[in-house]
């Protein structure tokens, strides 16, 4: 168990002091590592904090249904009661939609010159909160087939092509991840490629002695696991410089339309994940890059 | 101790390098391989180190055949050997001192015990005092006494040589020998190669001799 030990803290320090000799090299690639790791980690708290203000709004979905002169307004009215998606239902007679008009125009005077009022009755429905987009749209395909109404306005289209927006960002973030991770385990790859290049006497020498293969692996997946940790770090503040640097810009945009609203800073739950997402997959990288050179030897 | 029954060697796309070759080498032995450049000096040690795998036939070390040895034994094998290469392989990018500690770290021996091992080992050899020095610093004496000194201080059983004395001096090359000597009389098991036989004439030990891959009398 000592020995063990042993051997780990020598190929630990061995690798510190390896990368603590090329810093450049070593700053370069932890910044290849942060940019890589915070373009997804930015994009993911855009459509966090963009899904969860979506999710808080009041977004209270009204339909209004305009009815044709002949409507059985009695019969649509017992209909729309029993539906369990609608929270309330409201009826405008024709004559009041007149009348709100005229006070919202300021003239009380609109219908001189016409022989009668030209607008329809209505029902403005107001769906329950949780009803979603999907339903909202076969609602209004319901209402359309009663042959009393003649159109539906739904109210609330913007708060279904927000939903698609952030469900269509997911999908996005779910490809960029994918091929960010590959990018990394290609980068840090040839990265330690390049490390056991410079190294590759000393590896020859060591497997002729009599040095095991996780000997030589050793200090190449300690340096690629702490690359990858630090590049994490670096990513997410990457990510939050780059958020903190947006915000007060969206803060305004989000105070034009009423809405406190400001993007998230990564939290330790983010950075953890970050860091170990970084860290597998530059080991894995690693893995390949040492497995490839370890072959040619018996 | 180190036992080759009818071994052949042919290199991929060459001829033979060792045809047939039988041998036994007792155990605290000390013998000299001689033979021309090309003659198959190398290529012998490297068999007995299982570096390179028999054609045909079997390299017993120990009774155990190298050749059969799992990728995660071999290198526990190893370690019984001391191994002092042709071309040298000393580490340019590290002093002295790292370049003989290799064993050592590789094996996981403790950090005081590595000190000692290490300087004793550069003592035995002549190089006290040097320990800091980049090898490139070195007459080529002094870097096959490095040579020595890496291959001999995890204390192996088995000592292989392969042309230790090769651009020295014949006053040099005596002094290597008889530091040879001395791991001889410690019980250490050597096969020491050079194509200059008349070196090894004066030590009165066997004397292998190799052409075109066969012994010759
Ligand atoms: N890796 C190799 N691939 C192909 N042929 C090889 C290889 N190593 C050696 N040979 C050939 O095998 C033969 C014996 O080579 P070896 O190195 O064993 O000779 P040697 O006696 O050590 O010679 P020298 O005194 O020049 O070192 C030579 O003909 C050489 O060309
Ligand atoms: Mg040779």
């Amino acid at each position: 168990m000592k020995h063990w030990f042993r051997l780990h803290g020598l190929a630990l320090s061995r690798t510190l002091g390896a990368l603590l000799r090329h810093p450049v090299a070593t700053l370069l690639h932890l910044a290849v590592i942060g940019l890589v790791a915070s373009l997804p980690l930015g994009l993911y708290l855009l459509l966090t904090s963009v899904g969860g203000v979506a999710a808080k709004m009041p977004v209270e979905p009204q339909l209004t249904v305009f009815l044709k002169p002949e409507a059985d307004v009695g019969a649509l009215r017992a209909q729309l009661a029993k539906d369990a998606r609608l929270a309330q239902t409201r009826f405008v007679p024709k004559d009041d939609a007149l009348k709100a008009m005229e006070s919202a125009i300021g003239s009380g005077d609109l219908l001189a010159g016409l022989a009668e009022n030209p607008l329809p009755d209505a029902f403005v429905l107001t769906a329950r909160r949780d009803v979603p987009a999907a339903e909202l749209t076969r609602l209004e395909q319901n209402l359309l087939t009663d042959p009393g109404v003649d159109t539906v306005q739904l109210d609330s289209a913007w708060a279904a092509r927000l939903e698609k927006a952030i469900a269509l960002g997911r999908h996005a973030l779910q490809v960029v991840v994918l091929l960010l991770a590959v990018a990394l385990v290609l980068v840090t790859g040839n990265a330690i490629r390049m490390q056991i290049l410079t190294r590759r006497e000393e590896i020859e020498v060591a497997k002729l002695i009599g040095a095991t293969d996780s000997f030589i692996r050793r200090p190449f997946h300690y340096s690629a696991a702490i690359q990858g940790v630090l590049g994490g770090l670096a990513g997410c503040g990457i990510a939050a410089g780059a958020i903190a640097w947006l915000n007060p810009a969206v803060g305004e945009l989000a105070a034009a339309y009423g809405q406190p609203f400001l993007l998230a800073l990564p939290g330790p739950v983010e950075l953890a994940v970050v860091c170990a997402t970084t860290m597998l997959l530059c080991l894995l990288g690693a893995w390949f890059a040492v497995w490839r050179h370890l072959r040619r030897y018996r | 101790m180190i036992q080759f029954q009818q071994v052949t060697k042919r290199y991929p796309g060459g001829l033979d390098a060792l045809k047939g070759l039988s041998m036994d080498i007792q155990p605290g032995e000390l013998v000299f391989l001689a033979g021309h450049s090309g003659a198959g000096k190398s290529t012998l040690l490297k068999l007995i180190a299982g570096i390179e795998k028999p054609t045909s036939g079997t390299v017993l070390v120990n009774g155990q055949n190298l050749a059969r040895a799992s990728r995660g034994s071999l290198p526990y094998v190893r370690r019984h050997f001391g191994l002092i290469f042709q071309d040298h392989k000393i580490l340019f990018d590290r002093p002295v001192y790292d370049n003989v500690k290799l064993p050592l770290d590789i094996i996981g021996f403790d950090g005081r015990e590595v000190k000692r091992r290490v300087l004793a080992a550069l003592d035995k050899v002549g190089l006290s005092g040097k320990e800091k020095l980049n090898p490139i610093a070195l007459s080529g004496g002094e870097q096959q006494r490095l040579c020595i000194a890496r291959a001999v201080v995890h204390r192996p059983s088995i000592l292989l040589a392969d042309e230790p004395t090769a651009n020295l001096d014949r006053d040099y090359a005596h002094d290597i020998l008889e530091l040879f000597k001395s791991f001889h009389q410690v019980g250490v098991t050597l096969v020491i190669s050079a194509h200059d036989e008349t070196l090894m004439a004066d030590y009165g030990r066997r004397i292998l001799r190799l052409k075109n891959g066969q012994f010759t009398a």
